[in-house]
């Protein structure tokens, strides 16, 4: 009995710790390509 | 004397308000609210430059009105503009729900016989994204695929709409035919700076304009992303860039004997970017603002199938709402 609760209180620690990492873990995303974003001007206008 | 009515005193209203008055050939500029009192709120934050008035779903519409340009929820909004055709008002909508613009479509055959005009479309997406869509096109000899996306609301109603937007069914246009899409396959799309990449979802907002207005395009889709409830999220967390609004627009096609994609996009307040299209919408319809399309024709269409793509965003741009170009390898 006791060795089956202390599975659960570790179970329980992993679940804790995973929804922590996952939850911290959202930082800058990599770019999905080379380039970037030119303002458009006058001569596009036309 | 060009007189223009803004009904809807939102985020967007207020905005469309301020393009208004501030556009030469614009004499006089009619603020409605169901609520006089809100109505004279937002007349003395434009500094009186215009007049409020009372108007409730069934009040009549005021006399010398030359247009009537709407920034009501999508619910309401059909109602009005079925008034205005009566009334032979034309009129402009920035209402974005999927119904509504079906709705605002099939006045066609009635403002047509009442010579009037009706454009649907006229916030961010629908709207600035499908004068973008047509720029993008114009780029090509050829166009194959169109997808648009759209990222951020203009205020509570607007978020209320894009959360109901994401709940109903999800279509696409592909090879002649409107597709329904079971899976919204969640997808990265990437704005301009400081929105950057977000997630957006298939959903069938102005999907149909789009077709309406490029019926060259084999395959069509529309994503919308949807920031965070603030309320939700602690304040440390908070996304500063949260408060934007963005749209991109990604067409794929032929020039000569390549295959190329020509990429747009904007970053700008949901409400400003919204508010200035419908501005410079209501404009037109009033005469004011001739180079933006050729005269309004009588019936009703999206914003997309009317305008002129170049002189629209010159416009814009002129206003402050300024289009981008992505230059580089966009991924297919």
């Amino acid at each position: 009995m006791k060795a089956f609760q202390r599975g659960l209180l570790v179970a329980a620690i992993a679940a804790l710790v995973s929804v922590v990492v996952r939850v911290r873990s959202k930082g800058p995303v990599p770019p999905s390509s080379g380039g970037g974003w030119r303002e458009l001007q006058g001569p596009d206008f036309r | 004397m060009s007189t223009v009515l803004v009904v809807g005193l939102g985020e967007v209203g207020v905005r469309t308000a301020r393009q208004l008055i501030d556009t030469p050939g614009i004499d006089r500029v009619i603020v409605a609210s169901r609520r006089l009192e809100h109505a004279r709120d937002v007349a003395s934050a434009l500094h009186d430059g215009a007049e409020p008035l009372q108007l409730g779903r069934d009040d009549p519409l005021p006399s010398g009105i030359d247009v009537i340009a709407s920034a009501l929820p999508s619910d309401v909004d059909p109602g009005l503009a079925r008034r205005a055709v009566a009334a032979g008002v034309p009129y402009a909508s920035s209402a974005d729900r999927d119904a509504t613009l079906g709705a605002l479509l099939a006045l066609d055959a009635d403002a047509r016989a009442r010579g009037t005009r009706v454009v649907a479309g006229c916030g961010l997406a629908p709207g600035l994204a499908d004068v973008l869509a047509r720029h993008a096109v114009g780029a090509l000899d050829s166009v194959d695929e169109l997808h648009v996306a759209r990222w951020g609301v203009a205020g509570a109603e607007s978020a209320a709409e894009a959360r109901r937007a994401l709940r109903e069914p999800a279509h696409e246009w592909r090879d002649g035919e409107l597709v329904h899409e079971k899976h919204r396959h969640a997808e990265l799309i990437w704005y301009p700076d400081p929105v950057g990449a977000r997630e957006c979802e298939l959903v069938a907002t102005g999907v149909e304009l789009l077709v309406a207005a490029n019926p060259g395009a084999g395959r069509i889709t529309s994503r919308l992303g949807l920031p965070p409830n603030r309320r939700l999220v602690p304040p440390a967390r908070r996304d500063p860039s949260a408060q934007w609004g963005a749209v991109r627009v990604e067409a794929w096609g032929w020039r000569g004997t390549a295959r190329t994609s020509v990429v747009y996009g904007v970053i700008e307040r949901t409400g400003v970017a919204a508010g200035t299209v419908l501005g410079v919408t209501g404009a037109w319809l009033a005469g004011a603002l001739p180079t933006v399309a050729s005269a309004p024709e009588p019936g009703a269409a999206g914003l997309g199938a009317v305008i002129e793509p170049v002189a629209f965003l010159a416009e814009l741009a002129r206003r402050g709402v300024k289009a981008a170009a992505f230059e580089g390898v966009a991924i297919a």
